[in-house]
């Protein structure tokens, strides 16, 4: 270790090691939630969820990957190959990124940067250009749909996520991801900005492209939309980071809001992923729920709704610091 | 009513006969035979008065083809049948479609099933029959299609303007329930046409029906509308009674109506869980599927089936009712009380549900109309017409319930409609059930071949999707000269082109959900 720490630095080192536990994180963890979705799912509509594959169904996932693996993957004629290849690998990048920068205990977190919130939001942009990708390169109209419909959404509730996280970056003056749950050692930020984490989680919610705001992926309006073609594992990528996706949301959540790895008695990591599956649950919870909202609708929520009571939160709180 | 229809009609046709039928015999009042230039004049007299064209039927009688056109009314029991003769060496018929709009799709139907071509009619191809035929199925006898013909009746080519795009919305999409094709003409999200394509699982039900005796049809009726099977199977048994005069014993009829209703609520269920799932939310349907399966645990041992039931027989039942069927009925009645508290926590108070389906699809009573929409659309667009009101048949005339009907004619209110007939359904039931009278179930002394008399008749009643009305002609053999089957998703669909116009595609889904076709039942 210590050899090899001497070639490459210990630094790099450190970053390889973090790098090759993030990636074990998302598949563990997109696993553990398609078992988790699948379960919800049963319970809320009076059905018990898979239970055949190992003790409470819980094998269930694997053998789902297995299947997909397993899976002839079909490349139809008419697509843009270089597009339609690439998309499903892109989007996976902007996921990794983010796992990079979140603090998942007081040290277990890959590199904690100064401008780490601003790396998540710079980076989750991104996802929207391998969809964008998917759905032009895919040749199918329904695709094409979907994915103009996911950068609409996208341009949307990027900006009240930014304003909604804004307030509580004033109140520490710090974009450190860590800096920013050492200061909620006290009482959490949810507490002083409870709006904002409204307008923050739905938002949040809207970003993973889940019910109620699934639009680009409406099943009874554009069958699969941008994903519509693809199939086998390339499909189980766009299904990975959905699920990974579902994660940060949650996490940055628990982290602006919920004190992070902050809490009594047990060990940090164990407070941050309680929260954050407690978030991803609330998320699954409106999936099986609430009916889609429409195109316009979706839209009206972010621009007349969200975006303007984010920018009086942020007054607001402004004006409560400089008194 | 009738008497005002025949004196008025009398003096705008002038010197034609009018002749008064016996309702009972015949399912409609009035009937004359007009020239084929006065057709569109006679059109034009109800369309005025207000009538709606139930079905316009086509029978090749080998000497003459003859047009039927029913008209009803809504308001009141009036129906009058206009019969128009035409030449099968060269069968041409002006189009009423310019004063009916019901009549655009009627009329191609009878085009590719009779070779009549209506003059005027904007767009005579093939409705049904796509990959061209060589015989035009329900003349008697082999008429072939000339190649002239075939090149006219053309196939559908969608073709998109610049600027717009045409999306298939089918033969297979997750939210037209079957194969049904709906061809939008697309300028991004927003829909600038949108043209229905039939005859995915076109089977030709009607030709089916002249090769096999009346008993030996009935298991053809259930296939039509697989939901709601039940009242198929009495619209025809009902049919086939009246004609030939069979009288059914009380407990029968009773017993009728409260399968039929069982039938109604498991199919009113059924759209509530589909119609939510087009919305997005899926969970509602798994709920509806916990009812629907009590409802079909309940039929199956008295019906033999789960879906497409041959229950009813002319005169009465396949067999009586069996001991358990009364108590599990009255149980799932109770409990079906408290789910429908359950169904408007979760579904009708909805913030997104109300917002998605509010003001969207709106039917006013004049496109219902001129549509020949019926069922709960028909009532949602605020006109109270129900068959087991207008025309009871079974012990339906002693049951008290209500009709519900709608103000804006939305999709919201098509929803609150099917509610409260699903809420109206379980008081039928419940009245059947404390009424039911002892004694036999099956009328004695039905011959097992049925010769009807001679002659036609027009009945109806009113499935879970509207108005079925069956046009039977018997030639007193044992096998139906020529069986129509006025079917209410077929009506209900001509109005979506209308309605999907300029909505989104989101839209599109929550209106033609709310319809609630069943595709087989438009394909015969």
């Amino acid at each position: 270790m210590e050899q090899l720490a001497s070639i490459i630095g210990w630094e790099a080192l450190k970053m390889i090691v973090g790098l090759i536990g993030v990636l074990a994180f998302v598949v563990v963890n997109a696993l553990i939630l398609t078992w988790a979705e699948r379960k919800v799912a049963g319970h809320m509509q009076r059905r018990i969820g898979p239970k055949e594959v190992g003790p409470y169904g819980l094998i269930q996932p694997i053998a789902d990957a297995l299947k997909l693996l397993g899976k002839e993957i079909l490349t139809p004629r008419a697509v843009d190959k270089p597009l339609y290849y690439a998309a499903p690998m892109l989007i996976f990048i902007p996921v990794l990124v983010s796992f990079v920068v979140i603090p998942f205990d007081a040290s277990l977190v890959v590199k904690d940067i100064n401008v780490g919130i601003l790396v998540i939001l710079a980076f989750s942009s991104l996802s929207m250009f391998s969809i964008l990708m998917a759905g032009w390169g895919s040749n199918n109209k329904y695709a094409l749909m979907g994915a103009i419909r996911s950068i609409a959404q996208n341009i949307a509730y990027e900006i009240p996520i930014l304003l909604s996280l804004l307030p509580v970056i004033m109140m520490t003056n710090s974009f450190s991801l860590k800096s920013i749950v050492e200061a909620q050692n006290g009482l959490w930020f949810v507490f002083y900005q409870p709006l904002a984490f409204c307008i923050y989680f739905i938002a949040g919610v809207a970003e993973t492209n889940r019910t109620p705001f699934d639009l680009p992926e409406a099943e009874s309006e554009l069958v699969a939309g941008y994903h519509t073609e693809y199939s086998g594992m390339r499909f189980a990528l766009f299904f990975l980071a959905e699920y990974t996706n579902m994660f940060i949301v949650s996490a940055i959540a628990v982290t602006f809001f919920l004190g992070g790895y902050q809490g009594p008695f047990l060990p940090g990591i164990i407070w941050f992923l309680l929260k954050s599956y407690l978030l991803v649950f609330v998320i699954m919870w409106l999936k099986w729920t609430f009916p889609r909202v429409r195109f316009d609708q979706l839209l009206n929520i972010s621009w007349k709704a969200l975006i303007p009571l984010s920018f009086i939160n942020l007054l607001i709180t402004g004006g409560l610091l400089k008194l | 009513m009738v008497g005002k229809i025949k004196t008025e009609l009398g003096a705008a046709l002038g010197n034609i006969e009018i002749g008064e039928v016996n309702y009972r015999e015949r399912g409609y009042h009035l009937c004359c035979e007009v020239a084929s230039g006065e057709i569109v004049k006679v059109a034009r007299f109800f369309d005025e008065r207000g009538f709606y064209l139930a079905a316009e039927i086509c029978v090749d009688y080998k000497e003459y083809l003859e047009l039927v056109y029913i008209f009803g009314n809504h308001a009141a029991l009036c129906r009058v049948k206009v019969a128009l003769k035409v030449d099968p060496a060269k069968p041409i018929a002006p189009t009423i479609s310019t004063v009916f709009d019901c009549a655009y799709w009627y009329e191609r139907e009878i085009r590719e099933f009779f070779g009549v071509t209506f003059e005027g009619h904007p767009n005579m191809t093939y409705l049904f029959l796509h990959e061209g035929i060589d015989y035009y199925p329900l003349r008697k006898g082999q008429v072939p299609v000339s190649d002239e013909d075939k090149k006219s009746l053309g196939s559908f080519q969608p073709e998109g303007a610049e600027d717009t795009f045409c999306i298939n919305l089918g033969p297979q999409h997750p939210s037209t329930h079957g194969v049904l094709r709906v061809v939008l003409k697309m300028d991004g999200e927003y829909i600038e046409e949108a043209e229905p394509v039939l005859g995915y699982l076109h089977r030709m039900h009607e030709k089916m029906a002249e090769n096999r005796g009346y008993l030996q049809f009935h298991a053809n009726t259930g296939r039509m509308d697989y939901l709601g099977a039940m009242a198929f199977n009495l619209g025809y048994v009902t049919a086939v009674e009246r004609m030939c005069g069979i009288a059914v014993p009380d407990r029968a009829n009773y017993v009728r109506v409260i399968a039929t209703e069982l039938n109604r609520l498991s199919s009113h269920l059924m759209w509530l869980g589909a119609y939510l799932a087009d919305l997005g939310a899926l969970t509602p349907f798994l709920f509806v599927f916990d009812d629907r399966e009590q409802i079909n645990d309940i039929l199956e041992p008295v019906t033999g089936s789960r879906l497409t039931y041959s229950y009813f027989r002319f005169g009465g039942l396949y067999n009586d009712v069996d001991e358990a069927f009364i108590p599990a009925t009255k149980a799932f009645v109770e409990r079906m009380k408290s789910r429908f508290v359950l169904y408007e926590k979760l579904v009708g108070g909805n913030v997104i549900f109300i917002n998605r389906t509010r003001g969207i699809g709106v039917i006013t009573k004049e496109r219902a109309r001129k549509q020949a929409v019926s069922g709960p659309v028909l009532r949602a667009a605020g006109i109270a017409m129900d068959m087991r009101k207008t025309e009871p048949c079974a012990a339906y005339g002693a049951m008290d319930f209500d009709v519900p009907v709608g103000t804006h004619g939305d999709a919201l209110d098509i929803y609150h409609v099917r509610v409260k007939e699903m809420e109206n359904a379980v008081r039928i039931i419940e009245q059947a059930l404390a009424g039911l009278p002892e004694g036999p179930v099956m009328a004695e002394k039905v011959p097992k071949k049925l010769k009807p008399p001679k002659g036609d008749i027009y009945h109806t009643v009113e499935t879970p999707r509207g108005e079925l009305g069956i046009y039977i002609v018997s030639d007193e053999s044992d096998t139906p000269y020529r069986m129509k089957w006025r079917v209410p998703s077929f009506s209900n669909l001509m109005v979506f082109p209308e309605l999907a116009k300029g909505n989104l595609l989101a839209d599109t889904v929550a209106i033609l959900g709310a319809l609630d076709l069943v595709i087989p039942e438009i394909d015969r």
